[in-house]
């Protein structure tokens, strides 16, 4: 079995400092989040915000790598944040923070576009960790989520039953790859694969290895199926931008 | 008259005006059926009767006639040939149609029960149509033999054996063949058998082509014969139709009694059109009873109808028809009906047409305010009796022997009686049917309301009694772990002594238990390895940070259906424990989790490779507390543990049911 914390190891030393910008209203998580990051050789704090408005203002400014954002503000939603982020900052890699991880919260961001998400009980060290597997492109999930996603594709799939596939293409050789291709954002079988292995307990490096895949990659598959749940609420999200007058007409 | 408006009401929707001109056009339809199928009818009347308007050009009407009576011991069968110079020379007079009563009263000293009389029609000085001639009459009413002869030679001859049924009913149509007698009708002769006391009576005769009278003759034998007939097979008919709704209805008796009324109707007016002799007493007595019969039976339904007993009416018309039925039977035979001359016979008429005026008058006050239906039946019983007063009053020469016997047609008035009856009745069914439906919606739909309220009560009722579970189940939890976990957390900084890693330790604890309580409630769709995933991902970080190795060794599981939050989180804290009592108190280096399926339920083993312990003795510790608690939580979800431990490992199995 290969070891679970390979990423510690491999990551570059020679890459651009990670920029994270946090919005964040719980001064502790603040204040200790930003402690660990700026005492990171790699990373660098860019930007803080402890309310909606700052953060949303902060979206006008240069693009972060990172943005934290907690879900809880006290002037309104983490969820507008990220909206605005994802019209605002399209290059970013979004995360929110939460203290549960629970499907109700996490569910909500990666549809408004975030691409992971942080425990806030975290160890440093795994916050580090996550911090930089998202920005070069990776994603958590934990079986929960990923039985919700399972879920809302085969709701997709379901929704879109009145079309089924030409029956040629359920004879491929990708059965159930080919059975979901009708769908807007269907889910590869591979991406499917990762999904039902997390659901039964597996963790990214063990899945790696049933796969025969880099632990790396499996990370990046779950960053695609989160952004394949974010396409069908991104024009949403756009026309909500505009609204908040984030964006020019 | 107010022209047609060109264009309709303009507010009108075309959808609308599509359907009534929809209903124009069958409504037109409907009108041209009707008088297609009217105009079919009279079509048929006329071609029928088409040589009527002919009939008086080419035919002689013989009103005048000489007639003499002569007394015989016993009927004696009429002679081939006769000549009128050979009877007596003392010819009386009379205009036809007329009844041929002596004047003066021909003295009986004979006693004889036979007499014949001739009736002599004379030709001479009277200008006949050319080619073959027939006589037509309308009738001869008498009871005994009749015999035509032209110019003295016997040409016809009717009911031999004395008096048909029929006759009365039945009009005389003689075909006389000239070619035998080269010369011309000069005298027309018939010849009258009958019984001493009962006169003749002749309508007036015809002679003429048969071209001519033919429509006549039809005419009469259509209306007096053939429609009677036809009538009182229709009205059986429907007899028998009521009594198939009896037969599935048994508890409407007036269907049956319609049945029966139909077939006392069947077989009293019989006599009408059936040309059997007079001589079946059998017949007489049907007949003529059938009158009381039929207004008993009337009068009862009549009283089902208006719904009053009229107990002493009842009692009466019942008695009198029993009383009549049984004397003037043939057995008992002490009124006999036959020969019409018994005392019996117009006493009986007479009683008939009381009873029926009786039970129209009662019947129709009786039905007042309360039955249409019965006032039309009491008045349709006064037309009958009247129209059976018309045949009386013609039987005894009172009214002209042209006339109608009107009796044929009583069947017809209760045949229409009655089908308005069941008439009124079938609408008025369709109409309660309809309302029924109406209203059955209706109640439905009050139905429907009120399920839906009760249905919502119900939900309601769940939903307080779910989150009242919950609530119990939270409190329960939070009080045996969580609560108990910070209150010695509190205390431990409180008294000092115990080092801040110790107590962030405890606080750790305390979120992973709540975490796994919040993991509890995701929906985690009856699967165990979903919930066990949960689990894991829920320990790594404690696990990553110590040197254990986890393997993860899991098979795919049936769903467990009754795997729900309370179920689920006594999984979890069954699992925590056990996995956390290994990393607490063993010093093993690796934990296998492994999950299999057995014939009745599942199994969830974690085996680690520490040094053991004995199950027994740590049980009855206080310090087993944790193992006691797994037990019990097991016991709550219909579940099993086991630990088997050794010195080099201990074997923890969780036993859960597939179905509970």
């Amino acid at each position: 079995m290969p070891a679970y914390n390979a990423t510690f190891d491999s990551t570059p030393t020679f890459v651009p400092a990670i920029h994270v910008a946090i919005v964040e209203d719980d001064p502790d998580f603040r204040n200790a989040l930003r402690t660990v990051v700026t005492a990171t050789a790699d990373m660098q704090v860019a930007d803080v915000a402890t309310t909606r408005a700052e953060g949303l203002a902060m979206l006008q400014g240069p693009p972060a790598d990172v943005l934290l954002v907690d879900l809880g503000l006290p002037d309104g939603s983490g969820i507008d944040v990220i909206q605005a982020a994802v019209a605002l900052w399209p290059s970013c890699n979004i995360m929110v923070s939460t203290n549960f991880g629970d499907e109700t919260h996490v569910m909500r961001s990666i549809e408004a576009g975030a691409a992971g998400y942080l425990l806030k009980d975290s160890s440093p060290a795994k916050m580090l960790d996550e911090i930089r597997s998202l920005a070069s492109g990776g994603s958590p999930i934990s079986p929960i989520i990923a039985r919700q996603v399972l879920a809302r594709f085969r709701t997709i799939r379901t929704d879109n039953g009145d079309n089924p596939a030409p029956p040629q293409a359920t004879t491929n050789a990708n059965g159930p790859a080919a059975a979901t291709s009708a769908a807007p954002t269907p889910l590869s079988a591979r991406e499917k694969e990762v999904l039902d292995y997390i659901t039964k307990g597996f963790n990214t490096g063990e899945i790696a290895a049933l796969m025969d895949l880099s632990h790396f990659t499996v990370r990046t598959f779950v960053r695609r199926i989160y952004s394949k749940l974010k396409v069908t609420s991104k024009t949403e999200a756009i026309y909500e931008a505009r609204t908040l007058g984030l964006l020019p007409d | 008259m107010k022209p047609e408006p060109l264009v309709c009401c303009p507010i009108e929707s075309p959808a609308s005006h599509d359907i009534r001109m929809k209903n124009r056009s069958a409504n037109l339809l409907s009108v041209l059926l009707l008088l297609a199928s009217v105009a079919l009818l009279i079509a048929v009347g006329a071609w029928y009767l088409q040589n009527d308007n002919a009939a008086e050009k080419t035919s002689l009407h013989l009103t005048q006639a000489d007639w003499q009576e002569r007394d015989s011991a016993a009927f004696v069968a009429p002679p081939a040939s006769v000549a009128s110079t050979s009877l007596s020379s003392y010819w009386q007079h009379s205009t036809l149609p007329g009844s041929l009563t002596p004047t003066p009263p021909l003295q009986d000293k004979t006693s004889a029960s036979v007499r014949t009389t001739w009736v002599k029609l004379s030709m001479a000085g009277k200008t006949l149509p050319a080619g073959p001639l027939v006589l037509y009459g309308i009738r001869i009413k008498t009871d005994g033999t009749v015999a035509v002869y032209a110019n003295g030679h016997l040409v016809h001859r009717l009911q031999a054996q004395g008096q048909l049924w029929s006759s009365l009913f039945t009009p005389l149509w003689v075909v006389l063949d000239q070619q035998d007698t080269a010369e011309p009708l000069q005298e027309i002769m018939i010849r009258v058998e009958h019984a001493a006391n009962t006169p003749v009576a002749l309508s007036s005769l015809w002679i003429g082509t048969p071209e001519a009278l033919r429509g006549r003759y039809y005419l009469r034998q259509w209306l007096q014969r053939e429609l009677p007939a036809t009538l009182n097979a229709a009205f059986l008919v429907v007899g028998i139709f009521a009594l198939c709704v009896w037969l599935r209805r048994r508890q409407e008796t007036r269907y049956l009694l319609f049945f029966n009324l139909a077939a006392i109707s069947f077989v009293g007016h019989l006599h009408y059109y059936v040309s059997l002799p007079i001589l079946s007493g059998w017949f007489a007595w049907l007949t003529a009873n059938a009158l009381f019969w039929l207004l008993m039976v009337i009068h009862l339904f009549l009283c089902q109808l208006h719904g009053r007993r009229l107990f002493w009416l009842t009692r009466a018309i019942i008695g009198i028809t029993l009383v009549s039925s049984i004397l003037s039977s043939p057995i008992i035979d002490v009124l006999p009906v036959f020969p019409s001359t018994s005392l019996w016979v117009p006493l009986m008429y007479a009683i008939a047409v009381l009873m029926g005026l009786l039970v129209c008058i009662v019947g129709g006050i009786s039905a007042r305010h309360r039955s249409r239906d019965g006032v039309l039946l009491a008045a349709g019983v006064g037309v009958a009796t009247l129209m059976g007063m018309s045949d009386w009053l013609l039987h005894n020469n009172i009214i002209s022997p042209e006339g109608w016997f009107l009796g044929a047609y009583t069947n017809a008035i209760t045949f229409f009686m009655f089908g308005t009856l069941m008439y009124r009745r079938y609408l008025h069914a369709i109409a309660e049917v309809e309302q029924v439906n109406a209203s059955l919606a209706q109640r439905l739909l009050a139905r429907e309301v009120e399920l839906e309220l009760s249905h919502q009560q119900l939900r309601a009722a769940a939903q307080r009694q779910t989150i009242s579970d919950e609530r119990q189940r939270l409190m329960q939890d939070m009080h045996d772990g969580l609560g108990s976990s910070l209150i010695s957390a509190i205390r431990s900084v409180e008294l000092g002594g115990v080092s801040e890693s110790k107590v962030s330790q405890i606080l750790k604890d305390c979120l992973d238990d709540l975490k796994l309580t919040i993991d509890s409630m995701e929906p985690v769709e009856a699967d165990l390895l979903l919930l066990l995933a949960t689990l894991r991902f829920r320990l790594e970080p404690r696990l990553e940070g110590s040197a254990i190795q986890l393997r993860w060794e899991v098979q795919e599981l049936p769903t467990l259906p009754w795997l729900e939050p309370s179920s689920a989180l006594h999984i979890l804290r069954i699992v925590q424990e056990s996995i956390a009592n290994i990393l607490r108190h063993t010093r093993a280096d690796q934990i296998r989790v492994h999950t299999s399926h057995v014939s009745d339920g599942v199994t969830v083993t974690i085996d680690d490779n520490g040094q053991g312990f004995d199950v027994e003795q740590v049980m009855r510790n206080p310090a087993g507390r944790g193992l006691h608690n797994q037990q019990r939580r097991a016991q709550a979800i219909d579940g099993r543990v086991d630990w088997q431990s050794t010195s080099s490992g201990t074997r923890f199995t969780l036993w859960l049911p597939l179905q509970r």
